[in-house]
Protein backbone atom coordinates (compact mmCIF):
# COMPACT_ATOMS: atom_id res chain seq x y z
CA UNK A 1 0.00 0.00 0.00
CA UNK A 2 2.83 2.30 0.67
CA UNK A 3 4.69 1.45 -2.36
CA UNK A 4 1.52 2.47 -4.29
CA UNK A 5 0.95 5.83 -2.26
CA UNK A 6 4.57 7.02 -3.15
CA UNK A 7 4.58 5.88 -6.41
CA UNK A 8 1.30 8.51 -7.08
CA UNK A 9 3.16 11.05 -4.91
CA UNK A 10 6.73 10.45 -5.91
CA UNK A 11 8.66 13.75 -6.09
CA UNK A 12 10.43 13.73 -9.48
CA UNK A 13 12.88 15.69 -9.47
CA UNK A 14 14.51 14.58 -6.34
CA UNK A 15 14.54 10.92 -7.38
CA UNK A 16 15.78 11.34 -11.22
CA UNK A 17 19.43 12.65 -11.66
CA UNK A 18 18.58 14.29 -14.71
CA UNK A 19 15.59 15.83 -13.23
CA UNK A 20 17.30 16.90 -10.57
CA UNK A 21 20.26 18.39 -12.18
CA UNK A 22 17.83 20.34 -14.72
CA UNK A 23 15.94 21.55 -11.70
CA UNK A 24 19.14 23.43 -10.56
CA UNK A 25 19.50 24.88 -13.69
CA UNK A 26 18.22 29.15 -13.63
CA UNK A 27 17.06 28.92 -17.18
CA UNK A 28 14.51 25.97 -15.84
CA UNK A 29 13.75 27.71 -12.69
CA UNK A 30 9.65 28.26 -11.61
CA UNK A 31 8.75 25.31 -13.76
CA UNK A 32 6.72 22.45 -12.16
CA UNK A 33 6.83 18.99 -12.38
CA UNK A 34 5.23 18.10 -15.57
CA UNK A 35 6.99 21.19 -17.30
CA UNK A 36 10.76 19.83 -16.23
CA UNK A 37 9.24 16.18 -17.49
CA UNK A 38 8.75 17.39 -20.65
CA UNK A 39 11.74 19.46 -20.83
CA UNK A 40 13.79 16.03 -19.70
CA UNK A 41 12.30 13.98 -22.43
CA UNK A 42 13.83 16.24 -24.83
CA UNK A 43 17.49 16.78 -23.38
CA UNK A 44 20.28 14.55 -24.19
CA UNK A 45 22.39 12.07 -22.02
CA UNK A 46 25.89 11.66 -22.99
CA UNK A 47 29.16 10.07 -21.97
CA UNK A 48 32.36 12.22 -22.08
CA UNK A 49 35.85 10.10 -21.65
CA UNK A 50 38.68 12.08 -20.06
CA UNK A 51 39.91 14.72 -22.19
CA UNK A 52 37.53 14.87 -24.79
CA UNK A 53 36.33 17.74 -26.20
CA UNK A 54 32.62 18.43 -25.63
CA UNK A 55 32.82 21.44 -28.41
CA UNK A 56 35.75 23.03 -29.66
CA UNK A 57 36.86 26.97 -30.41
CA UNK A 58 34.79 28.79 -33.26
CA UNK A 59 32.68 25.87 -33.85
CA UNK A 60 29.13 26.85 -34.49
CA UNK A 61 27.45 26.55 -31.55
CA UNK A 62 24.06 24.53 -31.32
CA UNK A 63 22.78 24.71 -27.11
CA UNK A 64 23.89 24.17 -23.69
CA UNK A 65 25.00 21.45 -21.49
CA UNK A 66 24.37 20.60 -17.87
CA UNK A 67 26.67 18.27 -15.68
CA UNK A 68 25.37 15.57 -13.65
CA UNK A 69 28.39 14.05 -12.84
CA UNK A 70 32.02 14.91 -13.46
CA UNK A 71 34.14 17.90 -14.28
CA UNK A 72 34.59 20.24 -17.06
CA UNK A 73 37.25 23.10 -18.12
CA UNK A 74 36.05 25.56 -20.50
CA UNK A 75 39.34 27.07 -21.66
CA UNK A 76 40.82 28.98 -24.81
CA UNK A 77 42.88 26.16 -26.89
CA UNK A 78 44.93 29.20 -28.60
CA UNK A 79 46.47 30.94 -24.65
CA UNK A 80 45.66 27.87 -22.52
CA UNK A 81 43.67 30.31 -20.18
CA UNK A 82 40.99 28.67 -18.23
CA UNK A 83 37.99 30.62 -17.70
CA UNK A 84 35.98 28.12 -15.27
CA UNK A 85 36.44 24.60 -13.43
CA UNK A 86 32.51 23.52 -13.76
CA UNK A 87 31.74 20.57 -11.86
CA UNK A 88 27.82 18.37 -10.92
CA UNK A 89 24.90 20.90 -11.32
CA UNK A 90 26.90 24.08 -13.51
CA UNK A 91 25.99 24.71 -16.96
CA UNK A 92 27.58 25.99 -19.88
CA UNK A 93 27.16 27.00 -23.33
CA UNK A 94 23.37 28.50 -22.88
CA UNK A 95 23.85 31.53 -25.37
CA UNK A 96 24.11 28.94 -28.34
CA UNK A 97 20.60 29.07 -27.42
CA UNK A 98 19.54 31.98 -28.79
CA UNK A 99 22.39 32.38 -31.92
CA UNK A 100 24.50 30.35 -34.16
CA UNK A 101 27.71 32.40 -33.64
CA UNK A 102 30.64 30.12 -32.83
CA UNK A 103 31.91 29.21 -29.47
CA UNK A 104 34.51 31.55 -27.76
CA UNK A 105 36.07 28.99 -25.80
CA UNK A 106 36.33 25.40 -25.34
CA UNK A 107 34.94 22.91 -23.24
CA UNK A 108 37.04 19.76 -22.19
CA UNK A 109 35.98 17.03 -20.09
CA UNK A 110 38.49 16.72 -16.59
CA UNK A 111 37.52 13.02 -16.02
CA UNK A 112 35.23 10.85 -17.23
CA UNK A 113 31.52 12.98 -16.98
CA UNK A 114 28.01 12.47 -17.50
CA UNK A 115 26.00 15.83 -19.54
CA UNK A 116 22.88 16.47 -20.43
CA UNK A 117 22.37 18.66 -23.53
CA UNK A 118 19.77 20.89 -24.51
CA UNK A 119 20.28 22.31 -27.73
CA UNK A 120 18.35 25.20 -29.79
CA UNK A 121 16.56 22.13 -31.99
CA UNK A 122 14.88 21.64 -28.57
CA UNK A 123 14.22 24.94 -27.40
CA UNK A 124 12.30 25.40 -31.36
CA UNK A 125 10.55 22.35 -31.26
CA UNK A 126 9.48 23.23 -27.28
CA UNK A 127 8.36 26.51 -28.93
CA UNK A 128 6.34 25.07 -31.04
CA UNK A 129 4.57 21.82 -29.14
CA UNK A 130 4.36 24.28 -26.00
CA UNK A 131 4.68 27.89 -26.36
CA UNK A 132 3.86 28.38 -22.78
CA UNK A 133 6.59 26.68 -21.72
CA UNK A 134 8.92 27.80 -24.48
CA UNK A 135 8.44 31.54 -23.73
CA UNK A 136 8.58 30.69 -19.44
CA UNK A 137 12.24 28.99 -21.00
CA UNK A 138 12.89 32.09 -23.10
CA UNK A 139 12.26 34.77 -19.73
CA UNK A 140 14.37 32.57 -17.70
CA UNK A 141 17.32 32.61 -20.87
CA UNK A 142 16.86 36.35 -20.41
CA UNK A 143 17.32 36.38 -17.11
CA UNK A 144 20.42 34.71 -17.21
CA UNK A 145 21.66 36.93 -19.64
CA UNK A 146 20.86 39.74 -18.06
CA UNK A 147 22.32 38.76 -14.82
CA UNK A 148 25.80 38.16 -16.73
CA UNK A 149 25.62 41.59 -18.51
CA UNK A 150 25.43 43.39 -15.13
CA UNK A 151 28.40 41.09 -13.61
CA UNK A 152 30.22 42.15 -16.62
CA UNK A 153 29.15 46.07 -15.89
CA UNK A 154 30.90 45.67 -12.68
CA UNK A 155 34.04 44.04 -13.09
CA UNK A 156 34.55 46.64 -16.46
CA UNK A 157 33.52 49.24 -14.01
CA UNK A 158 35.99 48.17 -11.03
CA UNK A 159 38.78 47.78 -13.51
CA UNK A 160 38.54 51.23 -15.18
CA UNK A 161 37.92 53.17 -11.97
CA UNK B 1 48.81 3.42 -44.86
CA UNK B 2 48.51 6.49 -47.11
CA UNK B 3 45.50 8.90 -48.26
CA UNK B 4 45.64 7.33 -52.27
CA UNK B 5 44.74 3.58 -51.40
CA UNK B 6 42.36 4.67 -48.15
CA UNK B 7 40.36 6.58 -50.66
CA UNK B 8 40.42 3.18 -52.87
CA UNK B 9 39.40 1.04 -49.94
CA UNK B 10 36.59 3.59 -48.71
CA UNK B 11 35.36 3.68 -52.23
CA UNK B 12 35.45 -0.21 -52.38
CA UNK B 13 33.44 -0.44 -49.51
CA UNK B 14 31.27 2.06 -50.67
CA UNK B 15 30.88 -0.37 -53.96
CA UNK B 16 30.11 -3.23 -51.90
CA UNK B 17 27.48 -1.63 -49.63
CA UNK B 18 25.71 -0.34 -52.65
CA UNK B 19 25.93 -3.74 -54.33
CA UNK B 20 24.13 -5.41 -50.94
CA UNK B 21 21.98 -3.11 -50.54
CA UNK B 22 21.14 -3.21 -54.50
CA UNK B 23 20.47 -6.93 -54.38
CA UNK B 24 18.73 -7.11 -50.56
CA UNK B 25 16.54 -3.76 -51.56
CA UNK B 26 13.95 -5.88 -53.69
CA UNK B 27 12.81 -8.59 -50.33
CA UNK B 28 12.57 -5.47 -48.59
CA UNK B 29 11.04 -2.89 -50.87
CA UNK B 30 7.43 -3.19 -49.77
CA UNK B 31 8.30 -2.67 -46.18
CA UNK B 32 10.41 0.34 -46.75
CA UNK B 33 7.68 1.66 -49.11
CA UNK B 34 5.33 1.55 -45.52
CA UNK B 35 7.76 3.15 -43.42
CA UNK B 36 8.45 5.68 -46.02
CA UNK B 37 5.03 6.42 -46.41
CA UNK B 38 4.79 5.97 -42.57
CA UNK B 39 7.04 8.23 -42.33
CA UNK B 40 5.11 11.17 -44.58
CA UNK B 41 2.13 10.48 -42.96
CA UNK B 42 3.77 11.06 -39.30
CA UNK B 43 5.40 14.23 -40.64
CA UNK B 44 1.86 15.35 -42.19
CA UNK B 45 -0.11 14.20 -38.73
CA UNK B 46 2.74 15.64 -35.87
CA UNK B 47 2.20 19.17 -35.69
CA UNK B 48 -1.69 18.61 -35.22
CA UNK B 49 -1.13 15.55 -32.73
CA UNK B 50 1.59 17.48 -30.62
CA UNK B 51 -1.23 20.95 -30.26
CA UNK B 52 -3.75 18.51 -29.68
CA UNK B 53 -1.71 16.84 -26.73
CA UNK B 54 -0.79 20.05 -25.46
CA UNK B 55 -4.47 20.53 -24.41
CA UNK B 56 -5.68 17.28 -23.68
CA UNK B 57 -2.47 16.14 -22.12
CA UNK B 58 -2.29 12.68 -23.03
CA UNK B 59 -0.28 11.78 -26.55
CA UNK B 60 -2.15 8.63 -27.07
CA UNK B 61 -5.35 9.68 -27.12
CA UNK B 62 -4.27 12.74 -29.58
CA UNK B 63 -2.98 10.26 -32.23
CA UNK B 64 -6.39 7.95 -31.86
CA UNK B 65 -8.52 11.09 -31.91
CA UNK B 66 -6.60 12.50 -35.17
CA UNK B 67 -6.07 9.20 -37.03
CA UNK B 68 -9.77 8.30 -36.20
CA UNK B 69 -10.91 11.54 -37.22
CA UNK B 70 -9.08 11.54 -40.49
CA UNK B 71 -10.41 7.31 -41.04
CA UNK B 72 -13.48 8.79 -40.65
CA UNK B 73 -13.29 11.49 -42.87
CA UNK B 74 -11.71 9.37 -45.60
CA UNK B 75 -14.14 6.33 -45.09
CA UNK B 76 -17.39 8.92 -45.47
CA UNK B 77 -15.88 10.31 -48.80
CA UNK B 78 -14.94 6.83 -50.26
CA UNK B 79 -18.54 5.42 -49.47
CA UNK B 80 -20.25 8.96 -50.75
CA UNK B 81 -17.76 8.61 -53.95
CA UNK B 82 -18.80 5.16 -54.57
CA UNK B 83 -22.16 5.98 -54.29
CA UNK B 84 -22.35 8.80 -56.91
CA UNK B 85 -20.27 7.12 -59.02
CA UNK B 86 -22.32 4.48 -58.66
CA UNK B 87 -25.27 6.15 -59.53
CA UNK B 88 -23.80 7.99 -62.14
CA UNK B 89 -22.58 4.79 -64.12
CA UNK B 90 -26.10 3.75 -64.16
CA UNK B 91 -27.55 6.64 -65.25
CA UNK B 92 -24.18 6.39 -68.19
CA UNK B 93 -25.29 2.26 -68.47
CA UNK B 94 -29.17 3.40 -69.38
CA UNK B 95 -27.89 5.75 -71.82
CA UNK B 96 -25.72 3.60 -73.91
CA UNK B 97 -28.41 1.61 -74.50
CA UNK B 98 -30.18 4.02 -76.30
CA UNK B 99 -29.85 4.94 -79.68
CA UNK B 100 -29.02 8.56 -78.58
CA UNK B 101 -25.27 7.25 -77.67
CA UNK B 102 -23.88 6.22 -81.30
CA UNK B 103 -25.83 9.03 -82.07
CA UNK B 104 -24.23 11.32 -80.30
CA UNK B 105 -20.70 9.35 -80.71
CA UNK B 106 -21.75 9.91 -84.96
CA UNK B 107 -22.12 13.93 -83.99
CA UNK B 108 -18.84 14.51 -82.40
CA UNK B 109 -17.13 12.70 -84.86
CA UNK B 110 -18.46 15.20 -87.91
CA UNK B 111 -18.32 18.03 -85.76
CA UNK B 112 -14.42 16.86 -85.10
CA UNK B 113 -14.22 16.66 -89.12
CA UNK B 114 -15.65 19.98 -89.78
CA UNK B 115 -13.58 21.87 -87.00
CA UNK B 116 -10.27 20.61 -87.73
CA UNK B 117 -8.21 21.44 -90.51
CA UNK B 118 -8.08 18.57 -93.93
CA UNK B 119 -4.87 17.38 -92.86
CA UNK B 120 -6.10 15.97 -89.55
CA UNK B 121 -9.57 14.70 -90.52
CA UNK B 122 -7.62 11.89 -91.68
CA UNK B 123 -6.50 11.13 -88.01
CA UNK B 124 -10.57 11.21 -86.78
CA UNK B 125 -11.97 7.40 -87.33
CA UNK B 126 -15.65 6.74 -88.84
CA UNK B 127 -18.15 7.24 -86.37
CA UNK B 128 -18.63 3.18 -86.18
CA UNK B 129 -15.22 2.90 -85.92
CA UNK B 130 -15.74 4.87 -82.47
CA UNK B 131 -18.51 3.45 -80.94
CA UNK B 132 -16.68 -0.40 -81.38
CA UNK B 133 -13.87 1.65 -79.73
CA UNK B 134 -14.85 2.77 -77.17
CA UNK B 135 -17.19 -0.57 -76.44
CA UNK B 136 -13.83 -1.96 -76.73
CA UNK B 137 -12.65 0.73 -74.42
CA UNK B 138 -15.51 0.36 -72.13
CA UNK B 139 -14.78 -3.71 -71.20
CA UNK B 140 -11.20 -3.11 -71.07
CA UNK B 141 -11.97 -0.74 -68.40
CA UNK B 142 -14.14 -3.55 -66.52
CA UNK B 143 -11.49 -6.31 -66.48
CA UNK B 144 -8.95 -3.70 -65.25
CA UNK B 145 -11.51 -3.02 -62.94
CA UNK B 146 -11.43 -6.37 -61.58
CA UNK B 147 -7.68 -6.64 -62.14
CA UNK B 148 -7.59 -3.82 -59.75
CA UNK B 149 -10.26 -5.41 -57.01
CA UNK B 150 -7.48 -8.43 -56.99
CA UNK B 151 -5.07 -5.98 -55.75
CA UNK B 152 -6.78 -4.75 -53.38
CA UNK B 153 -6.11 -7.13 -51.17
CA UNK B 154 -2.45 -6.53 -50.84
CA UNK B 155 -3.39 -2.87 -50.68
CA UNK B 156 -5.33 -3.59 -48.13
CA UNK B 157 -2.38 -4.88 -46.37
CA UNK B 158 0.14 -2.16 -47.00
CA UNK B 159 -2.52 -0.16 -45.83
CA UNK B 160 -3.06 -1.52 -42.65
CA UNK B 161 0.46 -1.92 -42.10
CA UNK B 162 1.63 2.08 -43.04
CA UNK B 163 -1.58 3.02 -40.27
CA UNK B 164 -0.16 0.55 -37.81
CA UNK B 165 3.29 2.20 -38.22
CA UNK B 166 2.07 5.73 -38.36
CA UNK B 167 -0.09 5.06 -34.87
CA UNK B 168 3.42 3.61 -33.47
CA UNK B 169 5.54 6.48 -35.41
CA UNK B 170 3.32 9.60 -33.87
CA UNK B 171 2.51 8.03 -30.24
CA UNK B 172 6.78 7.62 -29.90
CA UNK B 173 7.92 9.87 -32.37
CA UNK B 174 10.15 12.29 -30.09
CA UNK B 175 11.47 9.30 -27.91
CA UNK B 176 12.66 7.46 -31.54
CA UNK B 177 13.97 10.92 -32.01
CA UNK B 178 16.00 10.52 -28.48
CA UNK B 179 17.28 6.88 -29.23
CA UNK B 180 18.60 8.11 -32.92
CA UNK B 181 20.73 10.77 -31.54
CA UNK B 182 21.95 8.44 -28.78
CA UNK B 183 23.79 6.93 -31.37
CA UNK B 184 25.72 9.67 -32.86
CA UNK B 185 29.26 9.78 -31.89
CA UNK B 186 29.64 13.14 -29.40
CA UNK B 187 32.29 14.65 -32.22
CA UNK B 188 29.19 15.24 -34.19
CA UNK B 189 26.32 15.31 -31.78
CA UNK B 190 25.43 19.20 -32.44
CA UNK B 191 25.80 18.65 -36.11
CA UNK B 192 23.88 15.95 -36.25
CA UNK B 193 21.14 17.03 -34.19
CA UNK B 194 20.88 20.61 -36.62
CA UNK B 195 20.74 17.81 -39.82
CA UNK B 196 17.65 15.60 -38.25
CA UNK B 197 16.34 19.18 -37.56
CA UNK B 198 16.61 20.45 -41.09
CA UNK B 199 15.67 17.58 -42.67
CA UNK B 200 12.55 17.51 -40.07
CA UNK B 201 11.91 21.13 -41.63
CA UNK B 202 12.40 20.70 -45.12
CA UNK B 203 9.59 17.47 -45.50
CA UNK B 204 7.33 18.94 -42.97
CA UNK B 205 7.07 22.40 -45.05
CA UNK B 206 7.50 20.97 -48.21
CA UNK B 207 4.16 18.77 -47.31
CA UNK B 208 2.10 20.75 -45.38
CA UNK B 209 2.53 23.60 -48.58
CA UNK B 210 1.59 21.08 -51.34
CA UNK B 211 -1.76 19.82 -49.23
CA UNK B 212 -2.63 23.19 -48.60
CA UNK B 213 -1.93 23.92 -52.19
CA UNK B 214 -3.73 20.92 -53.10
CA UNK B 215 -6.55 21.86 -50.85
CA UNK B 216 -6.76 25.58 -53.14
CA UNK B 217 -6.83 23.78 -56.27
CA UNK B 218 -9.47 21.13 -54.85
CA UNK B 219 -11.32 24.84 -53.77
CA UNK B 220 -10.68 26.78 -57.09
CA UNK B 221 -11.65 23.79 -59.42
CA UNK B 222 -15.13 23.40 -57.34
CA UNK B 223 -15.43 27.09 -58.22
CA UNK B 224 -14.87 27.05 -61.70
CA UNK B 225 -16.81 23.67 -62.41
CA UNK B 226 -19.83 25.48 -60.38
CA UNK B 227 -19.06 28.14 -62.34
CA UNK B 228 -19.72 25.99 -65.40
CA UNK B 229 -22.62 24.27 -64.68
CA UNK B 230 -24.32 28.12 -64.46
CA UNK B 231 -23.61 27.99 -68.15
CA UNK B 232 -25.25 24.41 -68.75
CA UNK B 233 -22.49 22.17 -68.17
CA UNK B 234 -24.51 19.67 -66.55
CA UNK B 235 -21.94 18.60 -64.12
CA UNK B 236 -22.81 16.34 -60.97
CA UNK B 237 -19.81 15.20 -58.44
CA UNK B 238 -18.38 18.79 -58.55
CA UNK B 239 -16.99 18.55 -55.34
CA UNK B 240 -15.01 14.64 -55.73
CA UNK B 241 -13.63 15.99 -58.83
CA UNK B 242 -12.53 19.01 -56.95
CA UNK B 243 -10.72 16.71 -54.40
CA UNK B 244 -9.55 14.32 -56.74
CA UNK B 245 -8.05 17.14 -58.74
CA UNK B 246 -6.64 18.69 -55.46
CA UNK B 247 -4.66 15.14 -54.52
CA UNK B 248 -3.65 14.92 -58.29
CA UNK B 249 -2.05 18.10 -58.01
CA UNK B 250 0.47 16.73 -55.69
CA UNK B 251 1.95 15.32 -58.31
CA UNK B 252 3.90 18.16 -59.69
CA UNK B 253 3.91 18.64 -63.43
CA UNK B 254 1.60 15.78 -64.38
CA UNK B 255 -1.34 15.94 -61.77
CA UNK B 256 -3.08 18.78 -62.81
CA UNK B 257 -3.74 16.49 -66.32
CA UNK B 258 -4.77 13.73 -64.18
CA UNK B 259 -7.05 16.26 -62.45
CA UNK B 260 -9.02 17.18 -65.60
CA UNK B 261 -9.98 13.61 -66.65
CA UNK B 262 -12.55 12.71 -64.40
CA UNK B 263 -14.39 16.15 -65.08
CA UNK B 264 -14.18 15.25 -68.96
CA UNK B 265 -15.39 11.89 -68.48
CA UNK B 266 -18.72 13.07 -66.27
CA UNK B 267 -19.37 15.82 -68.99
CA UNK B 268 -19.07 13.10 -71.45
CA UNK B 269 -20.93 10.73 -69.66
CA UNK B 270 -24.06 13.80 -68.38
CA UNK B 271 -24.23 15.41 -72.05
CA UNK B 272 -24.13 12.84 -74.39
CA UNK B 273 -27.35 12.68 -76.41
CA UNK B 274 -27.61 16.59 -75.66
CA UNK B 275 -27.48 18.77 -78.84
CA UNK B 276 -27.12 22.14 -77.48
CA UNK B 277 -23.75 20.43 -75.62
CA UNK B 278 -22.95 19.22 -78.74
CA UNK B 279 -23.08 22.61 -80.47
CA UNK B 280 -21.56 24.11 -77.41
CA UNK B 281 -18.96 26.96 -78.34
CA UNK B 282 -16.42 28.44 -76.21
CA UNK B 283 -16.69 31.90 -75.39
CA UNK B 284 -19.26 31.58 -78.26
CA UNK B 285 -16.43 31.08 -80.93
CA UNK B 286 -14.58 28.24 -80.32
CA UNK B 287 -16.47 25.15 -80.70
CA UNK B 288 -16.14 23.21 -77.42
CA UNK B 289 -18.52 19.99 -77.88
CA UNK B 290 -20.08 18.58 -74.41
CA UNK B 291 -17.95 21.63 -72.58
CA UNK B 292 -14.68 19.90 -72.81
CA UNK B 293 -13.02 23.06 -73.83
CA UNK B 294 -14.52 24.97 -71.04
CA UNK B 295 -13.04 22.63 -68.73
CA UNK B 296 -9.85 22.18 -69.95
CA UNK B 297 -9.78 26.20 -70.18
CA UNK B 298 -11.16 26.14 -66.31
CA UNK B 299 -8.37 23.60 -65.34
CA UNK B 300 -5.20 25.67 -67.17
CA UNK B 301 -7.07 28.63 -65.10
CA UNK B 302 -6.80 27.11 -61.91
CA UNK B 303 -3.37 25.55 -63.00
CA UNK B 304 -2.17 28.92 -63.37
CA UNK B 305 -4.03 30.53 -60.10
CA UNK B 306 -2.11 27.97 -58.48
CA UNK B 307 1.45 28.30 -60.26
CA UNK B 308 1.53 31.43 -60.23
CA UNK B 309 -0.17 32.54 -56.93
CA UNK B 310 -1.19 29.47 -54.11
CA UNK B 311 1.85 27.85 -54.54
CA UNK B 312 4.58 30.33 -54.42
CA UNK B 313 3.08 31.74 -51.17
CA UNK B 314 2.17 28.55 -49.16
CA UNK B 315 5.31 26.26 -50.83
CA UNK B 316 7.42 29.39 -51.37
CA UNK B 317 10.77 28.23 -51.90
CA UNK B 318 10.79 25.54 -49.12
CA UNK B 319 12.88 22.91 -50.51
CA UNK B 320 15.05 25.33 -52.67
CA UNK B 321 15.25 23.66 -55.85
CA UNK B 322 16.17 24.87 -59.49
CA UNK B 323 13.12 24.33 -61.75
CA UNK B 324 15.42 22.26 -63.71
CA UNK B 325 16.53 19.92 -60.93
CA UNK B 326 12.46 19.51 -60.12
CA UNK B 327 12.28 18.43 -63.63
CA UNK B 328 15.08 15.98 -63.98
CA UNK B 329 14.12 14.69 -60.52
CA UNK B 330 10.23 13.55 -61.62
CA UNK B 331 11.69 12.22 -64.76
CA UNK B 332 13.73 10.12 -62.87
CA UNK B 333 10.82 9.07 -60.02
CA UNK B 334 8.25 8.82 -62.70
CA UNK B 335 10.98 6.11 -64.26
CA UNK B 336 11.90 4.28 -60.96
CA UNK B 337 8.41 4.28 -59.22
CA UNK B 338 5.93 5.78 -61.65
CA UNK B 339 3.79 7.77 -59.77
CA UNK B 340 4.55 7.04 -56.40
CA UNK B 341 7.55 7.81 -57.31
CA UNK B 342 6.81 11.43 -58.79
CA UNK B 343 4.67 12.34 -55.79
CA UNK B 344 8.32 11.48 -53.72
CA UNK B 345 10.94 12.92 -56.12
CA UNK B 346 10.77 16.57 -54.86
CA UNK B 347 10.96 15.95 -51.18
CA UNK B 348 13.72 13.03 -51.53
CA UNK B 349 15.44 15.48 -53.56
CA UNK B 350 14.74 18.18 -50.64
CA UNK B 351 16.07 15.71 -48.22
CA UNK B 352 19.76 14.70 -50.19
CA UNK B 353 19.98 18.67 -51.10
CA UNK B 354 20.31 19.20 -47.25
CA UNK B 355 22.38 16.27 -46.52
CA UNK B 356 24.49 17.69 -48.80
CA UNK B 357 24.41 20.86 -47.84
CA UNK B 358 25.44 19.62 -44.69
CA UNK B 359 28.53 17.27 -45.75
CA UNK B 360 29.71 20.57 -46.61
CA UNK B 361 29.05 22.56 -43.41
CA UNK B 362 31.29 19.61 -42.17
CA UNK B 363 33.83 18.98 -44.61
CA UNK B 364 34.45 23.16 -44.22
CA UNK B 365 34.06 22.94 -40.58
CA UNK B 366 35.77 19.10 -39.81
CA UNK B 367 38.70 20.92 -37.82
CA UNK B 368 36.21 22.15 -35.58
CA UNK B 369 34.26 19.23 -34.74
Amino acid sequence: MKAIWENIFKKGPVNDPILHAIHQVPIFKHLNGKELNEISRLTHERDYRLGESIFKKMAPGEGMYVIIQGNVTIKDPDTGMVFAQLCSGDFFGELALLDEEPRSAMAEAQEPSKLIGFFRTDLLTLMHRSPELGNKILINLSRVLGERLRQTNIALAKKSS
Amino acid sequence: MNDSSLKIYRLLLFVLIGGLVWTVLPFFASVIVMLIFSFLFTTIFLPSVDSLERKIHSRSFSVILIIGGTIVAFIWFLGSFATNIGAQIKQFSAKIQQDDFALSLEGLSNKAQTILPDFLTNLIPESDEIIEKSQESLSGLFQNMLSFLSATGSLFFIAVMTLIFTIILLVEYHDFKRTLVRFIPNKYLEVGLRLIYNIEQQISKYLRGQLMAAGSVALLSIIGLFILNQFGANMTLIVFIGIIAGFANLIPMVGPFVGMIPAILVALMNNLGSDVALAHQLFGVIPSPFYILDIIFMFIVVQQIDNNLITPILVGESVGLHPMIVMIVLLIGGTLMGPLGMLFAVPTAGVIKVILDEIQFISRNSHLL
